[in-house]
């Protein structure tokens, strides 16, 4: 059952038909957690885009290897496998990076939206599809964390990117971790409500 | 049965790969973690030390380790130190629990190997003969100005909230704190974790020694004057004369606990406290030994 999209339709894909964070509603802990800042979302989007690539990759080459009553702990030893390495080359080679990334990367053994894909997609396609859903599920997550975090930040702290641009905090609960809910049901409600209004646009 | 055969094989395979492929990656990045660490180590001591890559340490600052090790010898315990002598080499110092000097031995280390702990411990073993037992202690770093002694580093660990908290210490020539830099530490993110924050570890600064003997911690609220001293980002909008005012004033004060962390905050206060008291104390009997031996060491 080979996918018949083309490697753009993938990425696109993933970033808004199946956006991880307002359309899977999948890895909500960390998305309320962690997307308080802008820069958070995107450390923790980069990092998610590297272990979700190299898993998928790894689970579509093996794929028929992988024994299927078995399969969930091969993916969650595939997805720790990466995450270690991951973490070892970023503490040897980018000291500064990994002083703020290095405590997300850590999570990411746990995310349910790397198991899921690795479950729904490239368990049943082949390398090539896999690399370009898994881009396109970083990319995704990516987007919906730092657009979480973008309102987020804005309307708990005031800044963007850590500079001052109201001059004062409109909404701190925002930055709590319980508003953080509200927050990916806010703006779940408007993504649907532009898709609602962008198909009434193509139909008329 | 073929199926319970099938499944133990390929997981085996899987987990065999994944070792094969986590123990290349160890391999290949340990040795680039250990430099960076060490690297880090090095800039943090010396921008405890008031060097920065725009102020650089002149040639004639150097630094000189000490390492100090217990010693036990059937029941009895006492100290040793390894230090380095003016002629290059090493010499393994035994001074008894009651600040006699026992022993000095020479260490055959290349001096690169200096820094690793497998390598000195045997050098030294080998050195001190046998039945005695050597157990690392710590490292303390004396800093000499042109041959003159113009400040300490001691790195340490001592208990926090929940695991132990790194840190390197400064301290100069009289005992007084330089400056003091967390390493590690695991305390809550938001409470316990303020402690790395300029607000809190700056109030370790410039406290002289009788000050540090008695030091506690205080729950009420940090003046906003001294808040604004300790904070870099806000002691720049402040003249040089109002800054050395205010710190005078809080010289010889307590330290202000963080909100939500006086565990926290005691931990590090009772530890720096330790260290300081135990280093001075240590410090004086190891000085008084090394005169009346005669060992010429280049601090």
């Amino acid at each position: 059952m080979a996918t018949d999209k083309t490697s753009f339709q993938l990425v696109v894909n993933g970033i808004l038909n199946e956006n991880p964070i307002f359309r899977l509603v999948l890895s909500m802990c960390p998305a309320v957690g962690i997307s308080t800042t802008v820069m958070n979302g995107f450390m923790l989007g980069i990092a998610v885009l590297f272990v979700q690539v190299f898993s998928s990759c790894t689970i579509a080459l093996f794929k028929n290897f992988i024994h299927p009553r078995i399969r969930i702990p091969t993916y969650t030893l595939t997805i720790a496998t990466w995450v270690t390495v991951i973490d070892m080359v970023l503490a040897a080679y980018l000291p500064e990076a990994y002083a703020k990334m290095g405590i997300f990367v850590k999570l990411i053994v746990a995310f349910a939206i790397i198991t899921m894909r690795l479950e729904m997609f490239a368990s049943k396609e082949s390398v090539n599809a896999s690399f370009w859903d898994g881009i396109g599920m970083g990319l995704g997550f990516m987007f919906g964390m730092m657009a979480l975090g973008f309102v987020r930040e804005l309307l708990g702290l005031g800044t963007i990117l850590g500079y001052d641009v109201l001059g004062f905090k409109p909404l701190l609960f925002f930055v709590l971790p319980f508003a953080g809910f509200f927050c990916v049901g806010l703006m779940m409600a408007f993504f649907n409500y532009i898709e609602i209004v962008y198909k009434r646009a193509k139909r008329a | 049965m073929k199926n319970i055969l099938t499944i133990i094989f390929r997981l085996t395979v899987a987990c065999l790969l994944a070792g094969l492929v986590m123990g290349a990656a160890f391999i290949l990045t340990d040795k680039a973690k250990k430099h960076n660490l060490h690297v880090n180590e090095q800039k943090v001591m010396f921008s405890l030390l008031g060097y920065s890559a725009k102020k650089p340490a002149p040639e004639t600052v150097v630094l000189h380790e000490v390492y100090r090790y217990i010693v036990s010898e059937g029941e009895s315990l006492s100290m040793g130190y390894l230090l380095p002598l003016q002629d290059g080499s090493f010499s393994f110092v035994t001074i008894d629990l009651a600040g006699a000097f026992v022993a000095q031995n020479p260490v055959s280390i290349p001096a690169e190997k200096i820094t690793e702990e497998g390598e000195r411990s045997q050098a030294i073993a080998a050195s001190i003969g046998t039945g005695k037992t050597i157990r690392y202690a710590d490292q303390t770093i004396v800093v000499t100005n042109a041959g003159k002694r113009t400040a300490y580093l001691l790195p340490g660990k001592f208990p926090g909230f929940k695991t132990f908290i790194t840190t390197i210490l400064a301290l100069d020539r009289d005992f007084s704190i330089l400056g003091l830099e967390i390493m590690e530490h695991e305390e809550d993110p938001g409470l316990g974790g303020e402690i790395v924050q300029d607000y809190f570890k700056n109030q370790f600064k410039g406290k002289p020694l009788e000050t540090i003997k008695k030091l506690e911690v205080m729950k009420t609220p940090l003046p906003e004057e001294y808040l604004m001293v300790l904070e870099a980002s806000r002691r720049e909008r402040l003249d040089a004369e109002e800054v050395a005012r205010i710190q005078e004033q809080y010289k010889d004060s307590d330290i202000y606990a963080l909100t939500g962390a006086t565990i926290s905050s005691t931990s590090v206060t009772n530890g720096v406290k330790a260290m300081v008291k135990k280093f001075a104390y240590r410090l004086e009997i190891l000085d008084r030994v090394l005169a009346e031996q005669h060992i010429a060491v280049p601090f």
